[in-house]
């Protein structure tokens, strides 16, 4: 078992065969997490939480566009089976304890939202030495570092004051959002011979600043060519 | 790898030292997790101690609940581990926000340590400490663990440290990095936005304290540590010279030898801390100081406290 992706290829780079797995787990969850988003969103917002909701969808999008173009795409034909399984586990499961149906949705969606952007990191898979302007790696962590701020919409909801009486059974769905998650996320990288529980104790990486800080210029001059065009 | 079994949540925990030395229980500090104790804890071992270390709830690899992180169970994890090292002298040491949850272990259980050491640590959050807090938070939600491990590391160590370990500070941020995640951080912080203070309750601390506190440290300065001093019957205030907040990780191995000095007089019956104030030695093996008499140890210049106050004299001077 390794803690990481990898071995890298010649160029730096990230396998296509793992960069097709991770990405298609990618694209199953959060696909699915905008398709239920752009259903709960009314066409006119009443609450604050709602404007959160708005920017999570469009950053969801964000991260399909992103991860269908930054990938390089390999056929796997078994993937196709996973597909359906991980389809079927983000059906929506609406929290029974709530108010009414529409709040039970709502509590769940936002659990899902909430497991998607804690549990998957998928740049604290990256391993030391990867290319630092290769698309994939640097989605990976683009995809990452946004979960911290992404989450807030969903912390705002599950933890404010509509839902203070149903505290345990929100914990609850989240916990059980996350084990679900945890579980097929974890299964998708045993597949690949990862186990990440004790990378941080694997990690190399005192060349970690100045990988970080080449990826972070080469994303600055990006932006600045895209400026200037 | 030993664990701890918790309401269903798993506790990862490790054991070093002879098993028949008196025992230190390490509690950590917001971004820490248990290998950051090593220096400190190799220190404690070489001293004879058996020496106990734990990532929290929410920390390293212990179990980090989504949603929401009791203290309360951060108090109860820690009685489960004192109760599993059996009949002997028991220390329980925490840093900073672990200071806090060993201060609330011993105002319920003290009879069941021998000795407290609140390290960098507070039973109070005043106005600059839960807007320091605030804005810490803030950074973690904008600009994730590194950014917050950005911060911490000039508020908690002089310069001399950042630049001799500049290597080791790239290492221990990425292994930060890794080995925390943003929610539970946030879960973590989260646990102080409805904190009660201690302060009223600290006069039920019977056990001998020693407080330890950083010379420069300004995350937690002086005045906090001050109010455990003055509320906790039989404590010593011990002000580290040169220190910043994190000092068990700065200066490991003089640490290790005031807690180990604070230890032996415990155990021979000989500690009498009165509330007195200390300058700790600067190097291992070096003395005590009694904090001069007639000066004031919260200020950070030499004022004697018997100065009269300027502010009437300068009102009569106007009138």
């Amino acid at each position: 078992m390794r803690a990481f992706l990898g071995p890298l290829d010649e160029q730096g780079r990230i396998p296509a065969h793992q960069q097709t797995l991770v990405s298609s787990f990618l694209v199953s969850a959060h696909g699915a997490n905008a398709r239920q988003l752009a259903l709960a969103l009314p066409s006119r917002l009443h609450h604050g939480w709602q404007v959160e909701l708005h920017s999570q969808y469009c950053r969801e999008m964000e991260i399909l566009s992103l991860v269908a173009r930054a990938t390089a795409w390999v056929p796997i034909p078994k993937l196709a089976f996973s597909l359906w399984q991980w389809e079927l586990a983000w059906l929506p499961k609406p929290v029974a304890e709530a108010a009414d149906r529409l709040q039970g949705l709502l509590i769940d969606l936002a659990a899902f939202g909430h497991a998607l952007h804690t549990v998957i990191r998928p740049a604290a898979l990256l391993p030391e030495g990867f290319e630092q302007a290769d698309p994939f790696a640097l989605a990976m962590r683009r995809i990452e570092f946004e979960s911290g701020r992404l989450m807030q919409a969903q912390i705002l909801f599950l933890k404010g004051p509509e839902l203070i009486s149903y505290r345990g059974a929100v914990a609850a769905a989240v916990e059980w959002r996350h084990a679900q998650v945890r579980e097929l996320w974890s299964g998708i990288l045993r597949s690949m011979d990862i186990e990440t529980s004790a990378r941080h104790i694997l990690a190399p990486a005192p060349a970690y600043r100045s990988a970080l800080k080449a990826a972070t210029d080469v994303a600055v001059a990006a932006n600045e060519a895209v400026k200037q065009s | 790898m030993p664990w701890l079994e918790y309401n269903s949540l798993r506790i990862h925990y490790e054991l070093a030292g002879p098993s028949d030395g008196p025992a230190c229980v390490l509690v950590n500090g917001l971004t820490q997790y248990v290998r950051l104790w090593q220096p400190f804890r190799d220190a404690l071992v070489a001293r004879g101690f058996h020496v106990v270390s734990f990532d929290m709830l929410g920390q390293g690899q212990s179990d980090k609940p989504s949603l929401f992180i009791e203290q309360d169970d951060q108090v109860a994890v820690l009685g489960e581990l004192i109760r599993k090292l059996g009949e002997r002298p028991i220390f329980v040491a925490g840093i900073s926000f672990g200071g806090v949850i060993a201060l609330r272990h011993a105002i319920a259980h003290g009879d069941s340590i021998a000795g407290l050491i609140p390290m960098s640590s507070f039973a109070e959050i005043p106005s600059q400490l839960y807007l320091l807090g605030t804005a810490l938070r803030t950074g973690l939600i904008l600009g994730g663990t590194t950014f917050l491990q950005d911060l911490l590391f000039p508020m908690n160590f002089s310069s001399e440290w950042l630049e001799s370990k500049r290597d080791l500070i790239g290492l221990a941020t990425h292994r930060g990095w890794l080995v925390n995640d943003v929610y539970a951080l946030q879960n973590l912080m989260e646990s102080f936005l409805d904190f009660e203070p201690l302060t009223s309750q600290l006069s039920s601390i019977r056990v001998p304290t020693m407080i330890l506190t950083g010379e420069f440290d300004f995350l937690t300065p002086r005045p906090l540590q001050e109010s455990l001093r003055a509320h906790i019957p039989d404590s010593a205030l011990v002000i580290i010279p040169r220190a910043f907040h994190a000092f068990t990780l700065e200066k490991p191995e003089l640490t290790a030898y005031l807690v180990a000095h604070f230890a032996e007089d415990v155990m021979a019956g000989r500690f009498a801390g009165k509330g007195t104030v200390w300058i700790g030695p600067e190097t291992v093996g070096g003395d005590f100081a009694a904090f001069p008499a007639g000066f004031d140890h919260m200020r950070s210049i030499p004022v004697r406290k018997d100065l009269p106050e300027l502010a009437p004299r300068q009102e009569a001077a106007v009138s």
